[in-house]
């Protein structure tokens, strides 16, 4: 009993600490973990995945922005870093991988911003290739990551063909079915994801994110 | 500073990681709210009544250009302002902007807060029309009497190719202004001003309208707007300079501030609200500027029906600073109710929240939809509804007190409301024959009717 008390508040504090966007507080919170000898894997689980759901309400309803997403996605990887330390290399669950950016020609970033901080914050490794992205670099860096997931924003009707770009690119290198292409942004609709063989749609952040996680398996 | 200065900055100035610039804003933005003391009174109260907070809120947008400045994109690189220069750029603002020609020659001018004389309309656009539909539209919207100037379209489709790469994007500028200048001849005023509305933000795409004869005049305009996160570009930058020569007027459709983004809470919206449209002046030259402040999240289909008392207030804030210390022409000042689609009975009730505007200094601009949707995210009828609206306003003596009782009694009204799916613009309205269809007339006589009962003189 004694024991239980003592890993539900090292948990307690660890998750504490991500939701209060604590990268050294979060650090010393894992190392905790680590010293007592709770299951790291157990830790993983309900501190750090456990607070994602609590942060994403927090964004969507305002209680909290952008910033405190990546102040809380800091903080995650700084106790991961602790906390995986601790595991045999063989038994670390291998990241998902998400290359995200907005398209060729169009500067808008704030959605895909969004979008990048949340995916992060849910344990996927996010690289972020920025805007105006070349349909060739997503690609490339979807090779080089081993990427499972590649993300493709745009906010301007005009820019939307070069999403299906995207896809065209894979097919014509044979890279189709390694990837899995998820796509979103203002003018980006549920009928055009299916019309350019995108694999799903988010009208929003906080369904781009499920549809992600579905993608690759997670908390299915 | 001359646009030449501001082109070389973007060259010269100092390196940055986009990351740390948009943390070290959120820290800046955190920092400055304390100073000034930006924090909503949390009273209920839609509308600002204390002057030296509108004070310190312009002082604080000041201080946060001088202090980091903003970031070019284009080159990773930040531009910044000594205090002398931003200053000098405020007070260069022009207070009048002339626009279109002949007959249909309008001033765009500064307004007083609680100014009753008429307000200047952009009565729609910045939305996106197929090509099928556009000339009609456009001349719908032209022939709106109250419309001083319209701004353009965005579409996927021209000629029946996609658009699609560079030669495509400038043709498709191309044919914009044409048919916005199609338009507003069909409408019977070919000296109407309109404003390009960038197809891409590319530079060549953004000079290729200019075409004395079929496209964008002297006396036209066209759209730089300003990123959020008080970021700018290269290629909106060389645009300037091409329509600083030709002389067309210059619009910052990023003017508002944000909530929820880098910027922070309400405080650091506010403090982005201040700033940016002084920035689209510093950088680009445009003299005229949307304001106000929204919420970076986009409401979608069934958010609540709601006037959000902190979220009008720091639209006020913003309004009230800008006013009682620049002389920016700005186009803003109104609130929503959550993002209702067009055609449909809860964006009428939405479009009430124009009647703020004349109160808080701002010009008006067209219906316009966040979450826009093909030839379904405005139509001609609530262009007409928001300016009727805003004159009933001022007809009716509507104050800050007024208005903030109004605000109060629509959010009873609209209890349990929730913003509708958008409707296509031929279920709601003939353009042919430039007028509702007998069952969105009869839903816009009912809130009409309704609105009168709470308060407003539509005499």
């Amino acid at each position: 009993m004694a024991k239980e008390n003592e890993t539900r508040e090292a948990l307690e504090t660890l998750r504490a600490a991500i939701l209060q966007y604590d990268v050294e507080a979060a650090r010393s919170a894992a190392q905790a973990v680590v010293d007592r000898g709770i299951d790291p894997m157990l830790a993983i689980r309900e501190a750090i995945a456990g607070s994602t759901d609590i942060l994403h309400r927090r964004f969507d309803s305002g209680e909290c922005y952008l910033p405190h997403l990546v102040m809380a996605g800091d903080a995650m990887t700084a106790a991961s870093q602790v906390l995986e330390s601790a595991i045999p290399r063989e038994s670390v669950p291998a990241k998902k991988v998400v290359v995200i950016g907005t398209v060729e020609a169009d500067l808008h970033s704030v959605g895909k911003n969004i979008v990048a901080m949340m995916l992060r914050s849910a344990g996927f490794e996010v690289h972020d290739l920025g805007v105006d992205v070349k349909s060739s670099a997503f690609v490339t860096r979807a090779r080089e990551t081993g990427a499972d997931i590649i993300a493709l924003s745009c906010l301007m009707t005009t820019t939307r063909p070069y999403q299906r770009e995207v896809i065209e690119e894979l097919e014509a290198a044979g890279l189709r079915d390694r990837f899995k292409v998820i796509v979103g942004g203002g003018p980006i609709t549920r009928e055009w994801a299916s019309h350019i063989g995108a694999d799903g749609y988010g009208a929003d952040a906080m369904e781009g994110l499920e549809v992600a996680k579905r993608l690759v398996g997670i908390g299915t | 500073m001359s646009l030449l200065d501001i082109a070389e900055r973007t060259q010269k100035g100092p390196k940055m990681d986009e990351n740390a610039w948009n943390m070290g804003l959120f820290r800046k933005m955190n920092e400055l709210t304390e100073k000034y003391q930006l924090v909503y009174p949390d009273d209920g109260s839609f509308f600002n009544m204390d002057d030296d907070l509108a004070d310190r809120a312009f002082q604080a947008g000041i201080e946060l250009l001088v202090d980091t400045g903003v970031y070019c994109i284009s080159t990773g690189r930040v531009i910044r302002f000594s205090r002398q220069e931003v200053m000098d750029a405020i007070r260069a603002m022009p207070a009048e902007v002339r626009v279109g020609e002949g007959k249909d020659a309008r001033v765009l001018k500064k307004r007083r807060l609680g100014e009753r004389e008429a307000l200047n309309f952009r009565s729609g656009h910045h939305a996106p029309w197929s090509e099928e539909f556009a000339p009609l539209v456009i001349k719908n919207f032209a022939q709106i009497p109250s419309c001083d100037y319209l701004e353009g379209i965005n579409f996927a489709v021209v000629d029946g190719r996609e658009i699609h790469g560079m030669p495509m994007e400038v043709y498709a500028a191309r044919r914009e202004a044409a048919w916005l200048r199609e338009g507003v001849r069909k409408a019977g005023r070919p000296g109407l001003a309109i404003a390009y509305y960038p197809i891409s933000t590319r530079a060549p795409v953004m000079i290729a309208p200019i075409d004395q004869e079929a496209g964008l005049r002297s006396t036209d305009g066209v759209l730089l707007s300003v990123l959020p996160d008080m970021k700018v570009e290269q290629d909106y930058v060389a645009a300037a300079i091409v329509y600083e020569e030709r002389g067309c007027f210059k619009v910052n459709g990023g003017g508002g501030g944000f909530v929820g983004g880098f910027a922070g809470g309400l405080g650091g919206g506010i403090i982005g609200g201040v700033a940016r449209p002084i920035v689209g002046f510093l950088v680009y030259r445009d003299e005229i500027s949307y304001a106000g402040v929204g919420r970076m999240q986009a409401t979608v289909p069934g958010a609540k029906m709601r006037f959000d008392p902190g979220m009008c207030w720091g639209v006020s804030v913003v309004c009230q600073a800008l006013n009682r210390n620049t002389n920016i022409v700005y186009f803003g000042g109104s609130v929503g109710a959550a993002d209702p689609g067009s055609g449909t009975e809860t964006r009428l009730w939405s479009l009430v929240g124009n009647m703020a505007a004349p109160i808080n200094g701002g010009n008006l601009s067209g219906p316009r939809q966040h979450r826009a949707q093909m030839n379904a995210s405005q139509n001609p009828l609530e262009a007409e509804w928001l300016y009727e609206v805003a004159t009933a306003s001022m007809r009716s003596g509507i104050d800050r007190a007024m208005a903030s009782d109004l605000l109060r009694k629509l959010n009873e009204r609209l209890e349990g409301r929730v913003a509708e799916e958008t409707v296509h613009i031929t279920q709601c309205y003939d353009l042919v024959n430039h007028k509702p269809l007998p069952d969105y007339e009869k839903t816009y006589l009912k809130v009409k009717e309704e609105v009168a009962r709470l308060g407003l003189d539509f005499r």
